[in-house]
C-alpha cells in the first residue's frame, strides 16, 4: 500500500511512494517510466554497459566533443527524473542485485523480446516469489504467444503494419507516412494506463499481476472505427487526403511564403457562417453549391480552390488569428521552429532546457497538468550509465562499500 | 483458476461521468473497458458524435454510427440537459456519486453554468475533473478552438508528413484525439492514485496541442539542436534512404538499408541469385555509410573503417538509386508475408504495410484472439471489434457492453439508482430536461 509520507508544507507529488524498476530501453519503453518519474515515483533505470541504449548513440546536445555533436540528449530526455544504474543481468551477482531491486519495488517493466526476462531468470513467476504483490509489465512487439511471438519490430514499421499509412494520404499516392508514432503515442500511454489501473487494484486488494502489452495490438487499438467499417460493412477505407466526412472546408491551405500552410476545419453551420464572414462574405459563399454540409462535401474541390485563393494572399499566422477570433478552428501547420516560437507553447512551458555536465540539453516538459499535485521535471536522465550506482546500491539496497567493490570486481555492473 | 468472466476488473470501484465530445471519448472507453462504471451524459436527442460516420450498413441513423459504437463501449447512457436548472440539480446528484468526470467543453463553459471545478469540489471534494481542450485551460490561446487536424498541425507533426511536393498530409483515425484521450486517462489514474493516499480530488488539464507535441518526434528538438527543421520526406525516413517499397502483393516498409540489416539483406538476395552487382567495390562505400550511419546503431559505427560522419549518402545519389532499384526488384519477387517471415528469420528490419483486410486476416492476431465479438441484439447480430490494447493477468480488459442507445439507461439510473419518481421523470421529459 502506498504511504502518505508528506512532510508538513511540502508539495506532494502524485505518485510519491511508488518505486519502479525500469528495465526498458530505446524509446517506447522509457516513456512509460518517465510518466512515473515526472510525477514523483522513484524510477530506477537499469542499463547495460555492454548493450548501450540506442538513444545514447544519437547526436544530441549542443556542445561538441572532438568536433562531433555530443551524443545522448535523446536518452537524457526520455529518461529524465530517473536514477541510473548499470547491471549485467547475465552475471550471477548482477542478477542477484536485480532481484534485490525488485524486492523493494512496486512495478517492474521491460520491453525486451518475448520471453527474455524468463530466460535470464527475471520472469514474472520468479519475481512473484521475491515480491508477491509485484506488478510487472512486458512489451513484446507481437506478444508472447502465437506464431509471431519471436518477431521483433520498431516504431515506423508498427505504424505501417497496423494500417495507419493505409488510411493516410492523398488518393493515388503511395503511403507517405514514415513516422514512429507508436513509440510516443499508443505504446507508452497504454502501458502507463494499465500499470496505474493495476496499482489502484493493488491498493484495493493487495494483489499484484502481470501485464502484457503487445505493441502491435496496442497500436492497432488506436485505429478506431476502421475495423468496424470492415467487419460490419466489408469496406476497406480509401485515402481521403486532408478531408473529413463531417466537415468542409477541412484541410491544409497554402498561405503566402515558402511552404507555409494553415489548417482549417469547419464542422457546424455556425462555423461556416463565421468562416464566410472572416473572408468578407464573397458572393460564392452564398452559392447554392456551398449552402449545406452535404453540398460543400459534394463540391469540396471547388470549395478548396476558393479557400486557397483567399489564404494564399495571407500569412499562415494571420489566417489562424482571423479564423480563431471568429471561433473557426484553424492552426498554423507548425514547423519545428514554429513550435518553439509559439506563444501558447511557451506559456505552457512544454519545453525546457536543463543543465548537463557537457552544456545545456533539451527536455520535453510535462503535458498533463494537475491543479493540486503538479509534477515537475527536476533533472535530466543519467548523463552516463551507472551515474547513480553508489546511491542506489547503498541507500536503497543497503549494500556495503565492500560488497559494491566486489560487484565491480566480479563484473556485476558491466 | 477463476474463469475470465468471473474475474474482477481493475476499476470496478470507479464511477466516471462522461461529458466528453469526440476528443475525449477514447479516454472514457479506456476506463470503461478496464471495468469503470462509465455514465455517458448526452443532451436530449443524443450526442453529436452519433452523426459521425462510418455507419452500420451506411444507414445514417444516430443509433447506427460505427464511430459512436467503437468509442462508447462499456458505457451506459442517460440524457440530460445540463443547461437547465433541473438538469444541473440532477448532475449534482450524480457528481456526489462519481470519482472522475471527463469533459471537453470550451474553457469556462462549466463555470458559466455553475459547474466549474470549484463548485464541483464543494459537492464532492474527492471528484477528479479531467478537462480536454484544444489548447488547455491557460495561456494566450486558451480560448482558441481546435480539432484533430488542428491538433496535429499546431503540434508540429503534420508539417512533416507526406511528400515534398504535396501539402502536409494528415493521418487517419484521429491520432491527435487518441493522444489527448490516452494522456487524459493517464492523468485521471495518476490523480486517482494520489486520491487513494490523500483522499483529495483535483483538476486535470489536458491540451490537444500539448499532447500532440509528443507525437512530433524530433521536429522541435532538431530545430533547437541544429537550427533546421524536419521536412516532408515521402517514402524516406530520416536517413535519405527510401523505406517504403512495393512487393509482389502490396508494400513493405524496410529500414534495413539504414542499419546493420543491410549486410544480412545482401546475403539473403545473394542466396536467391538477386544481388546483381551490389557486391562490387563501387558500392562498398555506400554500403558502409548505410550500415555505419545506422540511426538505430548497435555499435555499427565502430565496425566500419570509414568515418561515416564525414561521408554522406547525398554525395552518392546514383549509387543509392541503383541499390534501391536492385533491392526493389528482389522485393517484387516475394509477398508481404514471405518478406516479413524471411526478414524476421534473418534479423532484418522489415514489416508489411497492412490494410484493414490483411489485419483482419493476420495469423498472429487470430492466434491471439485479438478481435472480439460484441453482441448487438438491436441489430440481430454480433459485430467484430478491435480487442485489448493490453492484457492484465488478474483483471482482464473487456468490453462489458456495446455502446448504449440514446438514454438507454435513463430508467435504470434515474429511478433505480438515484431514486427519482416516475412522475418527476415524466415532467422532466416534457420539459426537455431528459
Amino acid at each position: 500500500m502506498q504511504k502518505d509520507n508528506r512532510e508538513s508544507g511540502k508539495q506532494r507529488m502524485p505518485l510519491e511512494g511508488i518505486r519502479v524498476a525500469d528495465f526498458t530501453w530505446v524509446q517506447a519503453g522509457p516513456w512509460v517510466g518517465r510518466y512515473f518519474a515526472n510525477y514523483g515515483a522513484e524510477v530506477i533505470r537499469v542499463e547495460s554497459n555492454t548493450k548501450v541504449d540506442w538513444a545514447r548513440n544519437v547526436p544530441g546536445g549542443k556542445t561538441t566533443v572532438n568536433g562531433r555533436l555530443r551524443k545522448g540528449a535523446l536518452f537524457t530526455n526520455f529518461n529524465c527524473d530517473k536514477l541510473g544504474i548499470t547491471l549485467n543481468l547475465k552475471n550471477a551477482k548482477g542478477l542477484e542485485i536485480a532481484k534485490r531491486l525488485v524486492a523493494v519495488s512496486d512495478v517492474v517493466c521491460d520491453n525486451f523480446s518475448a520471453g527474455y526476462m524468463d530466460r535470464i531468470g527475471l520472469g514474472y513467476d520468479e519475481l512473484k516469489k521475491i515480491k508477491p504483490d509485484i506488478i510487472m509489465l512486458s512489451m513484446p512487439v507481437f506478444g508472447s504467444t502465437g506464431p509471431r511471438k519471436r518477431y521483433a519490430g520498431y516504431g515506423t514499421g508498427i505504424q505501417a503494419a497496423v494500417g495507419l499509412s493505409s488510411i493516410s494520404g492523398f488518393p493515388g499516392r503511395p503511403p507517405g507516412v514514415n513516422i514512429a508514432l507508436p513509440d510516443m503515442g499508443p505504446n507508452p500511454t497504454h502501458a502507463t494506463v494499465a500499470l496505474l489501473a493495476a496499482l489502484h487494484y493493488r491498493n484495493r486488494t493487495g494483489k499484484g499481476q502481470f501485464i502484457e502489452e503487445a505493441q502491435f495490438e496496442s497500436s492497432l487499438s488506436w485505429m478506431g472505427p476502421m475495423v468496424l467499417d470492415y467487419t460490419a460493412n466489408n469496406r476497406v477505407p480509401s485515402l481521403q487526403g486532408n478531408s473529413l466526412s463531417h466537415a468542409a472546408p477541412h484541410g491544409v491551405y497554402r498561405c503566402s511564403g515558402n511552404d507555409r500552410w494553415c489548417a482549417i476545419a469547419v464542422f457546424s453551420e455556425e462555423q461556416w457562417n463565421a468562416f464566410a464572414r472572416v473572408i468578407g462574405n464573397p458572393a460564392w459563399t452564398s452559392d447554392q453549391r456551398f449552402s449545406t454540409l452535404p453540398q460543400r462535401k459534394e463540391h469540396e474541390s471547388d470549395l478548396d480552390k476558393l479557400v486557397t485563393a483567399w489564404t494564399s494572399e495571407r500569412t499562415a499566422e494571420d489566417v489562424m488569428r482571423l479564423m480563431q477570433e471568429a471561433k473557426v478552428p484553424a492552426g498554423v501547420v507548425a514547423t519545428g521552429q514554429d513550435v518553439l516560437m509559439d506563444e501558447q507553447v511557451k506559456s505552457r512551458e512544454y519545453y525546457i532546457e536543463l543543465e548537463h555536465p557537457d552544456g545545456t540539453a533539451f527536455c520535453e516538459n510535462i503535458v498533463i497538468k494537475f491543479s493540486h499535485t503538479p509534477g515537475k521535471i527536476r533533472r535530466l536522465g543519467p548523463a552516463t550509465p551507472g551515474q547513480d550506482n553508489e546511491y542506489v546500491f547503498q541507500e536503497i539496497l543497503g549494500m556495503t562499500e565492500d560488497e559494491i567493490n566486489m560487484g565491480y570486481v566480479e563484473g556485476a555492473f558491466d | 483458476m477463476k474463469t475470465e468472466e468471473s474475474r474482477d476488473s481493475a476499476l470496478t470501484d470507479v464511477r466516471v461521468l462522461d461529458l466528453a465530445g469526440e476528443s475525449g471519448l477514447y479516454c472514457t472507453k479506456l476506463l470503461g473497458d478496464l471495468g469503470a462504471d462509465v455514465i455517458k451524459i448526452e443532451p436530449p436527442g443524443g450526442d453529436a458524435v452519433r452523426r459521425v460516420g462510418p455507419f452500420y450498413h451506411d444507414d445514417l441513423d444516430p443509433e447506427r454510427s460505427l464511430h459512436f459504437y467503437h468509442f462508447n463501449t462499456s458505457k451506459r447512457s442517460i440524457t440530460l440537459n445540463i443547461e437547465t436548472e433541473e438538469g444541473r440539480d440532477i448532475l449534482a446528484k450524480l457528481v456526489k456519486t462519481a470519482d472522475i468526470m471527463v469533459e471537453t467543453f470550451a474553457p469556462g463553459y462549466l463555470a458559466e453554468n455553475g459547474m466549474g471545478y470549484e463548485e464541483l469540489k464543494k459537492i464532492n471534494p474527492r471528484l477528479i475533473l479531467v478537462s480536454i481542450t484544444g489548447f488547455g485551460q491557460t495561456g494566450p490561446h486558451a480560448n482558441y478552438v481546435s480539432s484533430d487536424l488542428i491538433g496535429l498541425a499546431t503540434g508540429g507533426l503534420l508539417y512533416t508528413i507526406g511528400f515534398p511536393d504535396d501539402p502536409p498530409t494528415t493521418l487517419g483515425a484521429s491520432q491527435a484525439y487518441h493522444m489527448a484521450s490516452s494522456n487524459a486517462a493517464v492523468g485521471a489514474l495518476i490523480a486517482l492514485l494520489n486520491r487513494d493516499v490523500t483522499g483529495e480530488g483535483q483538476w486535470v488539464d489536458i491540451a490537444i496541442q500539448g499532447t500532440a507535441l509528443r507525437l512530433s518526434e524530433m521536429a522541435p528538438y532538431t530545430y533547437w539542436l541544429v537550427g533546421s527543421y524536419r521536412k516532408r520526406s515521402g517514402l524516406e525516413y530520416y536517413r535519405g534512404l527510401r523505406d517504403v517499397f512495393p512487393c509482389k502483393d502490396g508494400r513493405v516498409i524496410c529500414s534495413a538499408l539504414g542499419g546493420s540489416g543491410a549486410g544480412k539483406m545482401l546475403d539473403w538476395m545473394e542466396s536467391e541469385g538477386m544481388v546483381a552487382d551490389l557486391r562490387d567495390d563501387k558500392y562498398a562505400i555506400v554500403m558502409a555509410i548505410m550500415t555505419g550511419g545506422s540511426f538505430y546503431g548497435k555499435g555499427d559505427q565502430n565496425k566500419t573503417r570509414l568515418d561515416v560522419a564525414s561521408a554522406k549518402l547525398q554525395d552518392f545519389p546514383e549509387e543509392v538509386r541503383h541499390i534501391e532499384e536492385v533491392w526493389e526488384s528482389f522485393l517484387m519477387t516475394h509477398t508481404r508475408e514471405e518478406l516479413f517471415v524471411g526478414a524476421q528469420e534473418r534479423g532484418v528490419r522489415l514489416m508489411p504495410v497492412n490494410d484493414v483486410k490483411s489485419l483482419c486476416e493476420d495469423i498472429g492476431l487470430k492466434a491471439r484472439k485479438y478481435f472480439v465479438q460484441v453482441d448487438h441484439h438491436e441489430l440481430g447480430e454480433s459485430l467484430v471489434y478491435p480487442g485489448p490494447p493490453y492484457r492484465l493477468g488478474e483483471t482482464p480488459w473487456k468490453i462489458s457492453r456495446r455502446a448504449p442507445l440514446i438514454g438507454e439507461h435513463n430508467k435504470e439510473i434515474y429511478q433505480d439508482e438515484l431514486g427519482l419518481s416516475e412522475e418527476l421523470l415524466e415532467s422532466l421529459k416534457s420539459a426537455n430536461v431528459i
